[in-house]
C-alpha cells in the first residue's frame, strides 16, 4: 500500500516536472513574434487590452502584472533589478512618476509613437521616454446626503468638514503623487501648512482609494479624494455618491491628472514588437475601450467617444505640472509624509 | 567519504540557491560609491520611530505566538490523541486559513466585520462599528494572524506526538489521570516540537507585512517595504530588513540554549501498539463545543464569507477561466518545490543534527536567516545573481521560482527534519553501519523510513508554503507564467469581489485534495513506523 | 479471593484473534509466569489487566471487582492498583530517577515529606539510592531495570505486571535480576504476573507457569 502510494506520488512529480519542461521547450519564442510587457495598470483592465492586441496583431504577449495598491513591489523592482539583462520589452505604467524614475535610472529608451501626436504635450515626456494615455483624474467622491458639496481639495482644511473627510494613506500610490504635485505647485511651506491643517481637521486615513470611496459610499465620511475610476465605479453600481472635479474655478489650481504611460525598455529582446504594442496602447481605440471599461479612464486623444459619467479631457481644468518635478519631489517629501503619518 | 562529499555538495547548492544572492545584496548595502559605508543603515534603529515600529512588531508577534501555542498545542493533542469525534475533519478545517496568503484572510475578515461588511447587514451598524474598530489595529492583526498560524503548532504537535513511544504515556496512565500525564510526560516530550512551532510562528508573524498594513497597524517590515515600493532603493531596503534577521538569530540562539537540555531520543516501540486514546468522558461535551466554536469563528466564518460572496455559478465559471493554467502551474510548482524542499531539508537537517560538517551552524543559521528575510530582498538578490545571458535557461523559466522557494523555505523542512532525526537513536544508523551498509543505503533504508512521518509533515508544510507564496513568485516568475495566488493578488485590485472569492475557494479546494491524500498516507506510515 | 481473574475473555485485532475465551485466576502473593512464543497473546493479557484495552467479550476482575467487561473499561488503569514494568521499561527520559518514581506518588496525592521517604526507601531497596538525580539515559541497562521496578512498586500495587522485563539484558545480569525480583517479592509480598518467552527464566521465577499458544492457554 505504502509503495503504491509512493509510486503514484513519484509519477505525479514526474508528470508535473515533465509538463513544465515540455511547456517551456516548446515555447516558440523565436518563430512567432512575441512581446514581454510588465504592467502596473490593474490586471482586470489591462489584460483584455493585451488579449485584443494579441488577436489583432498576431503578436503573442507575456505579461508580469503588478498591483498598484500597497501590497506588492513587483514590476518596478523587477525592471530595475533586471537592468543588465532586461527581460521586459515594454512597461505599462499606471502613472508617469514611475516612468520618470525609469528614465532617471537609465532603464528606458526614447520612442515617439506616431499614434501619440494628438496627445497633449503636457502628458508626454519631451524626450520621448514615456507617453501618457488614458488618464485618471484625482476627484472628490461625495456622498449624496451632503448638501453643500465641496468643490475644492481645500475642503479638507475647512472646519465645516472637521472629522468628516477621509484620505488615502499618502505614503502609497496616486495620493503620494498628488501630494507631491501640491508641493511642487504651492512650494513646501504652503503645502506643509495644508497637510498639517488637514490633520488638525481630523481627516481620517484609509489604506487605499477603493476603501476611501467605500467609506464615503457608506456615509461614514462625507467626501474623499480618490481616483476617478473609484468614483465612477461606485456611481455605476448605483451607490449614492457623486463625483466632483475639484478646483475648476478660473483662478483655481485645476484637477490633478494621472495618465497611464507606455515605456520602451532599453535593450529589450523584441524591439519591433515592443513598438507595435506601444502604438497599440496609444491608439484611440484602446483609449475608447479603457473609457468604457470599469476603470473609466479619460482619453487623452481629443474626440474619443466616452461614457456619460466622464467629462472629456478638454472640458476639465487640469493642473499644469511637470511630472518629472513631481517624481523628484516625491522622494524629497517622504520623511515629511512619514512624520505626518505619525510614523 | 560519500557522506562528506554529498553533504558538501548540498552546502554548495545552498550557497548558490539562497546565500550568495542575499549576500550580494548585503554587501551592496554596505558599499556606497565603492567604499565601505554604513550610510544605508543610518536610519535603521537610530530614530525613535524605528524603535516604536520594532516594539509594535515584537508585541504583535509575541501575542500571536503565545496565543497560537496556548491554543494550538492542546488542540493538536486533542485532535491527535483523544477520542473526540470528527478529528480528521477538524484537522483539515483548521489548516484551511494557512492555505491562503494571509492577506486574503484579512480581506475576508474585513468583508465580514468592516463597516459595510456582512455583519453590518445582520447586526446593524452600531455592532459593526465596534467590531470594525477592533479589527483595525492590534487586536485585528492578532486575530487574523492567529487564525492563519494556528495550524503550525497544531500540526507540529500532532506530528511530534506520533513520534512518542506510547509506552511512556501508558506508564503514566497506571498512576495518573490524563491531566497529569499531559503536563508531566507528553508536553515535556514534545517540547522540541512546540519550541520549533513557536519560533516559526514568531518569525512569520514578525515578517508579516500585508496583514498589518491592511489593518493599519504599523510594524517594522513597513520600512523595508516602502524603501522598495516608493524609492526602489535596494540598499536602504536591505538595510532596513537586517534587524528582522538579527531578531531571528537571537531567537535561534535562545532556542539552541534551551533545547540543549531538552531533546530526548525516543525509541520506537517494538510492537504494534496504538498510542492510547485520551478518553474525554464527561469533558467531551464542552471540549467538543469549544473546538467547534473555535473552528466556526476562525475558519468557517471567513470561508463562508468567501463562499457567500462567490455564490454564483458564473463567478466560478469565470474563476476557472481566469485561473486557467495558473492553477495547474501552481500545483505543479508546489509539488516539485515541496519534493525538493523536503529532500534538501532532509540533508541539511541531517547535516545540522549530526553536526556532520564543520559548517553546520552556518548552514542552520543561514537557512533561518533566509526564512526571516523579506521575500523582496531574496527576490531581488535572485534576480541580480541569475538574470544574465548565460543563465537565462534558469531565470526565464519556472526553475527560478523553484529556486526562490528553496531559498526561502528550506529552513522549514530542514528544521522539521532536525527535530525528526533527533528522535531516531544513533544506534539505528550505527547498527546499519556495522551491518556494512554504506551511507546512502543507511539514509534511504534506515533514517528516511524512521523519520518518515516528520518528513511527510515537512513535505506538506513545504507544499503549503510554496503554494501560497506571493512574495517571491511576484518578483521572479517568468512573464506570462504567474501562479494562482499571484493572479488572485493582481486581480484583487478592482477585480469583482465575487470573482476573487471564487478564486480563493478554488485555491482552497486545489490544496485540500492532494493535502488530504497526503494526510491519509501520513497516518498509514505513522502506524507502520510505530509497529 | 483471587487478586486477578479473567473470565472467558476474548480479544481480536482486526481479523487476528489474540485471545480466545481465556479464563485465568491469580491468587494473592502468587508469581505467575505466562510462557509462550511471541504473538501468542501474552502481552494482550497484560494490557487487559492494566486496562489499556478492553476485552471484546468476557470479564476482567481485580480484587473481586469487575474492572472491564464486554468491550468496556469500567475502572481506568490508574484506579486499578496495578504496577507495570514494560519490555522497553518506558522510563520517562526527561525526568530524573527521583522524578520518575515521584510522579505516581504526586498523582496519588502524597505529601512531600511522605514522598521523600517512600522514594528513599524504595531506592534503598533496589540499591539505587545514590543514583537519585541521574537521568535514565545516564544509567546502565540493569540500573534502568531496577528503577523501572522501583517506579512500579513504590505505590504498593495489588498486582505487578512484568512484560518481558529482562529480555534485553545479558544472561548474567538477567539471572542476577531474577533473584532480585524474587527477593523483592518475598520482602513485599505483592502478586506478580510475569510474561516471558524464556523457559529458564520462567521456571526460575514462577510459583506457577501458564503456557500459551495462539491465544489459548495450552497448559497450566
Amino acid at each position: 500500500m505504502k509503495k503504491t502510494i509512493l509510486a503514484i506520488f513519484a509519477i505525479l512529480v514526474l508528470v508535473m516536472a515533465g509538463y513544465t519542461v515540455l511547456h517551456f521547450t516548446k515555447e516558440p519564442s523565436t518563430k512567432v513574434s512575441t512581446v514581454t510587457v510588465y504592467v502596473s495598470e490593474d490586471q482586470v483592465f489591462s489584460e483584455p487590452i493585451l488579449k485584443d492586441f494579441e488577436k489583432d496583431t498576431g503578436i503573442k504577449f507575456r505579461a508580469v502584472y503588478d498591483t498598484e495598491e500597497a501590497k506588492s513591489t513587483g514590476a518596478m523592482n523587477r525592471l530595475i533589478a533586471e537592468k543588465d539583462n532586461p527581460q521586459a520589452d515594454v512597461y505599462w505604467a499606471n502613472e508617469p512618476i514611475r516612468a520618470e524614475v525609469l528614465k532617471q535610472k537609465g532603464i528606458s529608451e526614447s520612442y515617439f509613437s506616431p499614434n501619440a501626436r494628438d496627445i497633449p504635450a503636457r502628458f508626454k515626456d519631451p524626450d520621448g521616454y514615456w507617453t501618457g494615455f488614458s488618464a485618471r483624474a484625482r476627484v472628490l467622491v461625495v456622498n449624496n446626503h451632503v448638501k453643500d458639496v465641496p468643490q475644492s481639495i481645500l475642503a479638507y482644511t475647512d472646519p465645516r468638514w472637521k472629522g468628516k473627510s477621509v484620505i488615502t494613506n499618502p505614503l502609497f500610490g496616486t495620493t503620494t503623487s498628488h501630494i507631491a504635485a501640491l508641493f511642487v505647485l504651492w512650494g513646501d511651506k504652503r503645502a506643509k501648512a495644508f497637510m498639517n491643517a488637514m490633520k488638525q481637521n481630523r481627516t481620517a486615513i484609509s489604506t487605499n482609494n477603493g476603501e476611501s470611496a467605500d467609506f464615503v459610499t457608506a456615509g461614514q465620511y462625507d467626501f474623499s479624494l480618490v481616483d476617478s475610476d473609484d468614483a465612477v465605479n461606485r456611481i455605476r453600481q448605483g451607490k449614492s455618491v457623486k463625483m466632483v472635479y475639484p478646483d475648476q474655478g478660473e483662478n483655481d489650481t485645476g484637477c490633478f491628472i494621472v495618465p497611464n504611460a507606455t515605456v520602451l525598455i532599453k535593450g529589450g529582446r523584441h524591439p519591433k514588437a515592443a513598438r507595435k504594442l506601444i502604438d497599440y496602447l496609444l491608439s484611440r481605440e484602446t483609449e475608447r475601450k479603457l473609457a468604457f471599461a470599469d476603470c473609466a479612464q479619460i482619453p487623452l486623444h481629443p474626440g474619443v467617444e466616452i461614457p456619460s459619467e466622464l467629462k472629456p479631457i478638454d472640458k476639465i481644468k487640469t493642473m499644469q505640472i511637470n511630472y518629472a518635478d513631481v517624481a523628484k519631489k516625491m522622494v524629497e517629501i517622504q520623511p515629511f509624509l512619514k512624520t505626518w503619518m505619525g510614523l | 567519504m560519500a557522506k562528506r562529499a554529498f553533504l558538501t555538495l548540498i552546502v554548495v547548492l545552498l550557497l548558490f540557491l539562497g546565500i550568495l544572492p542575499v549576500l550580494s545584496m548585503l554587501v551592496k548595502s554596505l558599499v556606497v560609491q565603492g567604499n565601505f559605508s554604513l550610510a544605508s543603515y543610518g536610519s535603521v534603529l537610530t530614530s525613535g520611530r524605528q524603535w516604536t515600529l520594532m516594539w509594535h512588531s515584537a508585541a504583535l508577534s509575541s501575542m500571536v505566538t503565545l496565543l497560537t501555542l496556548v491554543i494550538g498545542t492542546p488542540l493538536g493533542i486533542l485532535l491527535a490523541e483523544s477520542d473526540m469525534p470528527f478529528r480528521r475533519f477538524f484537522t483539515i478545517l483548521f489548516v484551511i486559513p494557512l492555505l491562503l496568503p494571509p492577506y486574503f484572510m484579512a480581506v475576508s475578515w474585513f468583508d465580514l466585520l468592516g463597516r459595510q461588511g456582512l455583519l453590518a447587514q445582520i447586526a446593524g451598524p452600531v455592532a459593526t462599528r465596534i467590531t470594525s474598530d477592533l479589527l483595525f489595529g492590534l487586536p485585528g492583526c492578532v486575530l487574523v494572524l492567529f487564525s492563519v498560524f494556528l495550524p503550525i503548532p497544531m500540526l507540529l504537535t500532532m506530528v511530534f506526538l506520533g513520534t512518542i513511544n506510547p509506552r511512556l504515556q501508558e506508564a503514566g496512565r497506571l498512576v495518573s489521570d490524563w491531566k497529569g500525564i499531559l503536563k508531566s510526560i507528553t508536553v515535556p516530550l514534545i517540547l522540541p516540537g512546540i519550541m520549533l512551532s513557536a519560533m516559526l510562528v514568531f518569525i512569520l508573524a514578525f515578517g508579516e507585512f500585508s496583514v498589518p498594513n491592511f489593518l493599519r497597524y504599523d510594524v517594522f517590515p513597513v520600512e523595508s517595504f516602502t524603501q522598495f515600493s516608493a524609492f526602489y532603493d535596494f540598499k536602504a531596503a536591505t538595510a532596513a530588513a537586517v534587524p528582522l534577521v538579527v531578531v531571528t538569530l537571537l531567537l535561534m540562539f535562545a532556542e539552541s540554549v534551551f533545547l540543549r537540555e531538552n531533546t530526548y531520543q525516543i525509541r520506537p516501540s517494538q510492537e504494534a501498539v496504538h498510542s492510547p486514546r485520551i478518553e474525554l468522558g464527561s469533558h467531551l461535551k464542552w471540549l467538543l463545543s469549544l473546538v467547534t466554536a473555535l473552528a466556526f469563528i476562525i475558519v468557517i466564518v471567513p470561508v463562508l464569507v468567501l463562499a457567500v460572496q462567490s455564490a454564483h455559478t458564473e463567478a466560478y465559471i469565470q474563476a476557472l477561466d481566469y485561473a486557467g493554467k495558473s492553477l495547474l502551474r501552481s500545483l505543479a510548482y508546489a509539488f516539485i518545490a515541496a519534493t525538493l524542499l523536503v529532500s534538501l531539508g532532509f540533508f541539511t537537517g541531517y547535516l545540522v543534527q549530526k553536526k556532520a560538517l564543520w559548517c553546520w551552524r552556518f548552514v542552520d543559521s543561514s537557512l533561518l536567516f533566509l526564512f526571516a528575510l523579506p521575500s523582496t530582498v531574496i527576490g531581488i538578490g535572485l534576480i541580480s545573481l541569475w538574470n544574465t545571458r548565460w543563465t537565462n535557461f534558469v531565470y526565464a523559466t519556472p526553475a527560478i521560482i523553484i529556486i526562490g522557494y528553496l531559498a526561502k523555505y528550506t529552513a522549514l523542512t530542514s528544521r522539521i527534519s532536525v527535530t525528526g532525526l533527533a528522535q531516531v537513536p544513533p544506534s539505528m544508523e550505527e547498527a546499519a553501519q556495522v551491518a556494512g551498509a554504506g551511507w546512502f543505503r543507511r539514509i534511504f533504508y534506515i533514517l528516511i523510513p524512521l523519520a518518515g512521518p516528520t518528513l511527510l509533515a515537512g513535505w506538506l508544510v513545504g507544499y503549503i508554503f510554496s503554494l501560497r507564496d506571493t512574495g517571491i513568485t511576484m518578483l521572479v516568475y517568468p512573464p506570462g507564467h504567474e501562479t494562482l495566488p499571484v493572479r488572485i493578488f493582481t486581480l484583487m485590485a478592482n477585480g469583482s469581489p465575487q470573482l476573487v472569492a471564487a478564486l480563493c475557494i478554488l485555491m482552497i479546494a486545489a490544496i485540500l485534495v492532494p493535502g488530504g491524500l497526503l494526510a491519509a498516507l501520513a497516518t498509514r506510515m505513522k502506524y507502520k513506523v510505530n509497529s | 479471593m483471587k487478586i486477578v481473574e479473567l473470565d472467558s475473555v476474548s480479544k481480536s485485532y482486526g481479523n487476528e484473534r489474540a485471545l480466545d475465551k481465556i479464563s485465568l485466576g491469580i491468587e494473592q502473593g502468587e508469581r505467575i509466569v505466562i510462557l509462550g512464543p511471541s504473538g501468542c497473546g501474552k502481552t494482550t493479557i497484560m494490557r487487559l489487566v492494566a486496562g489499556f484495552i478492553p476485552p471484546d467479550s468476557g470479564i476482567v476482575s481485580i480484587a473481586g471487582k469487575i474492572v472491564s467487561r464486554d468491550g468496556k473499561i469500567i475502572v481506568p488503569p490508574r484506579k486499578r492498583g496495578v504496577g507495570m514494568v514494560f519490555q522497553d521499561l518506558a522510563l520517562w527520559p526527561h525526568m530524573s530517577v527521583k522524578a520518575n518514581i515521584e510522579f505516581g506518588l504526586k498523582a496519588k496525592g502524597f505529601g512531600k515529606p511522605e514522598r521523600q521517604k517512600m522514594i528513599r526507601d524504595m531506592l534503598e531497596l533496589v540499591g539505587m539510592l545514590e543514583y537519585m538525580d541521574r537521568k535514565p539515559a545516564e544509567l546502565s541497562g540493569g540500573q534502568q531495570q531496577r528503577i523501572a521496578l522501583a517506579r512500579a512498586l513504590v505505590l504498593e500495587p495489588k498486582v505487578l505486571l512484568m512484560d518481558e522485563p529482562l529480555s534485553s539484558l545479558d544472561l548474567d545480569l538477567n539471572i542476577r535480576l531474577r533473584k532480585e525480583i524474587i527477593r523483592l517479592h518475598d520482602k513485599l509480598g505483592f502478586t506478580m504476573l510475569y510474561v516471558t518467552h524464556d523457559r529458564d527464566e520462567a521456571t526460575d521465577i514462577a510459583t506457577r507457569i501458564i503456557t500459551m499458544k495462539q491465544g489459548r492457554i495450552d497448559l497450566s
